[in-house]
């Protein structure tokens, strides 16, 4: 069935090819769920080929053709698989954007990528789209998936995805052949989607990735133990619920489906994905660190409320959590016999009922990635049953690098090269490169971008600093560019204290700031839920965010957590001051991009009054040191 | 009713499929939910089951089986003790769909069982010198027991529709009244004050269910026989009423129970909905005033009595307002409760089994315990013994969590 370029001898399938694979063994096989009108929709393979073929169609009759750009403005849906597999096999290339986009960054991705086609999920969207239609002169049709709200528009480029659909069915009928004359011309060094970089130190960066790229990747991270360890198989559940347009859920999306026949399940929002785990019940769950982090949060939280019978169980049960956890980092993920044995213990009393109520209690493989996680929210999953392997890869290699695979894991470092992939730390400043067939083929439209990180033998520079553990597993220090340098020349990496602050439960950002300054400080956000709770049952009244991170309770609340995770850190490492956010950061703000990272320059910049009141000595903003906290002097709000 | 469809045995999400060859088979089943997640509903008929867990499914086909089993390991006064709850629990049912789920007080359930339980003897029994009967089969008198009170219902509805509250249940309360006057007076067909009549004749589809039956090599008794036949009856009336409480009729009725004017803004017609609570509720009754009298014998007119509505009310304030489950506790209750405060009195020394020595005599006990239950489970509970099960059941469910 592999495709095989004649002159390199390599094997690649795009992903139309898989799908089309499938439908042709299982047709009726469910290969997605949607929940719609409160019930889990089937969508299987046949279903599944023919909209995406429709959806092909639809794009040639709008004028698509090989090598344009569809941008796709919309949560996980099925209608974004078949836009995105549509477009491949047209050899059209998709741009995703994030339904959180503000207008002046779908304007910017729209001009950057010169898409002729935008998918607009909905009003929202439709909206932005048409706020900023002067600056896109490419644009030349809108399809909205839901009217709702847009069938009065009478703009002349939007177009409803059924009469969308319906195009496609006659073109199909007027051209059967654009398929297989598409697939006869596809190449390995076709371009299939732009990915952007979230941007954290400039504005997005388009990355292509071609045929080769995301055949490699899904034979990586689908194929085999890549993203998830134990492999995915058909068999498998999994829920669809982080953007589409990052890596990492098109990779647990759309490349782990086509290469393991997965059943794929979309979650309704972002904001349901705790009751649609408990629905799903997924096997396979990867999460990015903010994500873990809440789960781990909500337990708490929710024991913190329980009854004192409840509260006495869930103690016992981290008890022995706590040494199936140690055990288990000690074995490198496996399970000693002591350890089953503890946890068998434990099963009836609580990891049965908790892993139920937060919905991993089929889960038989789990993952974390994007960004660093805190080792004790690991061990805390460790501890229940829900073996967390950290896996480490960037847009730039199609999310191919390394991961802690079988019972060698590492707890604190993100695991070992994949198959096929070579990785190596530069010489010099530590950075870690890698190198295979799923390295980039480069930014859009921006060559002078792509030579700083692409080298001329394939080596791809990937901007984090690393260091190797026993020879084998990787560590990420940090970004390069976040490095800390003391004005008493120490380096330090601001990410580690900033995940073991981020840790406590109450704490939502954490910004360590100390270059070129004799000690660290840190800019504290609070999770305003947990916080709200927790001010809540000390009876302590508030309005809004500002006025409950203000308060003089909750500064020392932050100042416990400051002084707690300094204790694990050498004295050059502890944070000695804080100010806290004066407002929750957005993306709409442009503080956050939108995968919530934060950017760092953007907040140096915006809250810069916070950082020279912590080295000025003053205290005119809310915060504290060490020994004692302040609420503000004045109620200036800084920028 | 509408039972999910389960297919998920074959081919759920996470039983792997052929692999190769020709795939899960060209036809596509239908299924509802997927195995091994029962929360992931993939039809409407799944989502609204009423076993709509497998956890649930299994228990009520164990307590089936329970209940099954009973009569072969009990004595035959305990049996007859147990057919008393199911017919109990066909009155309560009744009553709880007028006064639980539609908000209708009334008093006069009584009054219909005694139709019904007349009706039965009319149409069932043997014709005597004194009173009339036509001893038709059970198949006939039994729907005729419960069409008859329906009727009246139907008829005394338009009365009742116009008036809400206390005067409601003065209104009923006069149904009772007037029963029981017209009760005394047809000697004809009720045998009189004093003497009343014999029950109908419990012959079903030309088989006599008074006579001993072998099954399996045990010896089925009267007791045995009536134990099954009102099971049977009872399971029907019981899944019926549960449905319609999850029709748009049963949603009707609680619209017009929680506020009537609300209910009719929102096109809910008060008449028809009232009318058809008091006919359906009338037809519960009637049935249950029929199988009645067939397990504890020939009864005088008087005792379809206010006394008896009240025991009624009792089973569905301590069993569980609006719940058809909270019906069957309730009977359960009502009826057991006086066996088991006896079973005591030769247990615990002050209580006596007969009137006039000892502290309290049984039936003193049993009426005061009663009446104390009533005005606790009132303070404590209102939702009743379902309500207590309820709690206990959301303790474990939210487990290790408390919401």
């Amino acid at each position: 069935m592999n495709t095989t370029a004649a002159t390199t001898g390599e094997t690649w399938r795009t992903i139309p090819h898989r799908i089309r694979t499938w439908a042709d063994r299982q047709p009726d096989r469910v290969c997605l769920r949607e929940k719609r009108f409160g019930i889990w929709q089937d969508i299987t393979w046949r279903e599944y080929w023919d909209n995406a073929q429709l959806v092909a169609h639809g794009l040639a009759a709008l004028g698509v053709g090989a090598g344009d750009r569809v941008g796709i403005h919309s949560e996980n849906r099925p209608e974004w698989l078949y836009t995105d597999v549509g477009c491949v096999a047209i050899r059209a290339i998709s741009v995703g954007l994030y339904s959180t986009n503000p207008p002046a960054e779908v304007a910017y991705l729209l001009r950057d990528s010169g898409a002729r086609v935008l998918i607009a999920e909905d009003q929202e969207q439709v909206d932005k789209a048409l706020a900023v239609e002067d600056q896109c002169p490419d644009l030349e049709w809108i399809v909205y998936l839901e009217p709702r709200g847009v069938r009065e528009y009478t703009n002349p480029k939007l177009l409803h995805w059924p009469d969308f659909i319906e195009r496609g069915r006659a073109h199909q009928a007027e051209h059967p052949t654009l398929l297989d004359d598409a697939t006869a011309a596809a190449g390995p060094d076709d371009v299939v989607t732009l990915i952007y970089t979230s941007g954290t130190t400039g504005p997005p960066k388009g990355a292509m990735l071609t045929v080769r790229n995301v055949s490699f990747a899904t034979d990586v991270l689908g194929g085999g133990p890549g993203l998830y360890d134990p492999a995915p198989r058909e068999s498998d559940v999994t829920l669809s619920y982080l953007p589409l347009c990052h890596v990492v859920e098109r990779a647990a999306t759309i490349w782990v489906n086509a290469a393991a026949g997965t059943t794929v399940h979309f979650a309704e929002s972002i904001d349901t994905v705790v009751a649609n785990l408990r629905e799903v019940q997924p096997t396979l769950f990867f999460g990015v660190p903010r994500i873990w982090e809440k789960i781990h949060a909500g337990i708490q939280i929710r024991m913190s409320s329980a009854s004192r019978v409840k509260r006495l169980a869930y103690r016992v049960g981290r008890a022995l959590a706590d040494r199936i956890a140690d055990d288990i980092v000690r074995h490198e993920g496996r399970r000693s016999v002591r350890a089953k044995l503890l946890y068998a213990l434990g099963y009836p009393l609580l990891f049965r009922a908790l892993r139920d109520r937060i919905g991993l209690r089929k889960v038989r493989a789990c993952g974390s990635g994007a960004a660093p996680i805190a080792p004790e929210v690991l061990r805390f999953f460790f501890g229940i049953g829900v073996v967390i392997r950290e896996a480490y890869g960037m847009t730039e290699n199609s999310a191919v690098a390394t991961g802690n695979r079988g019972a060698r894991v590492k707890l604190g470092t993100v695991g070992e090269a994949h198959e096929g992939t070579e990785v190596r730390l530069d010489d010099d400043t530590g950075e870690i490169m890698t190198r295979h067939p799923g390295n980039f083929a480069g930014y859009w439209n921006k060559p002078d971008k792509t030579v700083e990180v692409l080298d001329a033998d394939g080596w791809l520079r990937t901007g984090d600093v690393g260091e190797w553990v026993d020879g084998t597993h990787l560590k990420i220090v940090d970004r390069i560019k976040d490095v800390i340098i003391t004005a008493g020349g120490k380096n330090i990496a601001p990410s580690e204290i900033e995940n073991a602050l981020k840790t406590s439960p109450f704490i939502k950002e954490a910004v360590v700031v100390g270059d070129r300054q004799p000690y660290l400080t840190a800019l504290i956000g609070i999770e305003l839920e947990t916080v709200g709770n927790w001010a809540q049952r000390r009876r302590l009244t508030y309005t809004t965010y500002r006025d409950l991170i203000e308060k003089r309770e909750v500064l020392e609340l932050i100042q416990g957590v400051i002084k707690q995770v300094n204790a694990d850190f050498a004295r050059v490492e502890q944070v000695r001051k804080f100010r806290t956010f004066p407002k929750e950061l957005d993306h709409d703000d442009g503080e956050l991009t939108a995968t919530q990272k934060v950017k760092r320059a953007t907040l140096h910049d915006r809250f810069g009054d916070l950082i020279d009141d912590m080295y000025g000595g003053t205290t005119k903003f809310a915060g504290g040191d060490l020994a004692q906290v302040h609420t503000p002097a004045s109620s200036e709000v800084p920028a | 009713m509408s039972l999910q469809v389960d297919g998920a045995a074959r081919g759920g999400a996470d039983v792997p499929s052929g692999g190769g060859g020709g795939g899960d088979g060209a036809r596509r089943r239908p299924r509802s939910r997927v195995r091994g997640r029962p929360q992931l509903y993939t039809s409407y008929a799944a989502d609204q089951a009423i076993w709509n867990t497998p956890a649930k499914r299994a228990w009520t086909l164990a307590l089936v089986a329970a209940v099954l089993v009973l009569p072969f390991l009990l004595s035959r006064d305990l049996t007859s003790l147990l057919t008393t709850v199911f017919i109990f629990a066909i009155g309560g049912i009744g009553l709880n769909l007028i006064t639980g789920y539609a908000g209708q007080v009334s008093l006069g359930h009584a009054f219909f069982m005694g139709l019904g339980a007349y009706t039965a003897a009319v149409f069932g029994g043997e014709s005597t010198d004194r009173v009339v009967g036509l001893g038709l089969d059970m198949a006939i008198w039994l729907p005729l027991a419960g069409i008859v009170p329906a009727v009246v219902g139907l008829v005394v509805a338009p009365l009742a529709a116009r008036v809400r509250g206390l005067y409601l249940a003065i209104l009923t309360l006069g149904l009772v009244f007037i029963g029981e006057h017209v009760f005394k007076e047809a000697r004809s067909i009720t045998g009189g004050a004093g003497v009343g009549r014999a029950p109908a004749e419990p012959v079903l589809f030309g088989v006599d269910l008074s006579g001993r039956y072998h099954l399996f090599g045990y010896i089925l008794s009267r007791e045995d026989v009536f134990y099954f036949v009102c099971f049977a009856i009872f399971l029907v009336m019981a899944i019926a009423a549960r449905n319609l409480t999850r029709s748009k009729l049963g949603r009707a009725f609680a619209a017009v129970r929680d506020r009537d004017v609300a209910a009719a803004v929102m096109g809910v017609s008060l008449r028809r909905t009232k009318t058809l609570a008091f006919t359906i509720s009338s037809f519960y009754a009637g049935i249950a005033g029929a199988l009645l009298v067939l397990v504890i014998g020939r009864v005088t007119p008087t005792s379809w009595n206010l006394f008896l509505s009240i025991d009624f009310l009792a089973v569905i304030l301590i069993g569980g307002i609006a719940t058809i489950s909270g019906s069957i506790l309730g009977a359960m209750f009502v009826v057991l409760m006086p066996r088991l405060v006896s079973e005591l009195a030769d247990v615990v020394p002050f209580i006596s089994t007969s009137p006039g020595t000892g502290v309290f005599s049984v039936f003193q006990l049993q009426t005061m315990l009663f009446g104390a239950l009533i005005v606790l489970f009132l303070v404590l509970e209102p939702r009743g013994l379902y309500g207590l099960w309820v709690r206990a059941r959301n303790y474990w469910k939210a487990w290790p969590f408390s919401h």
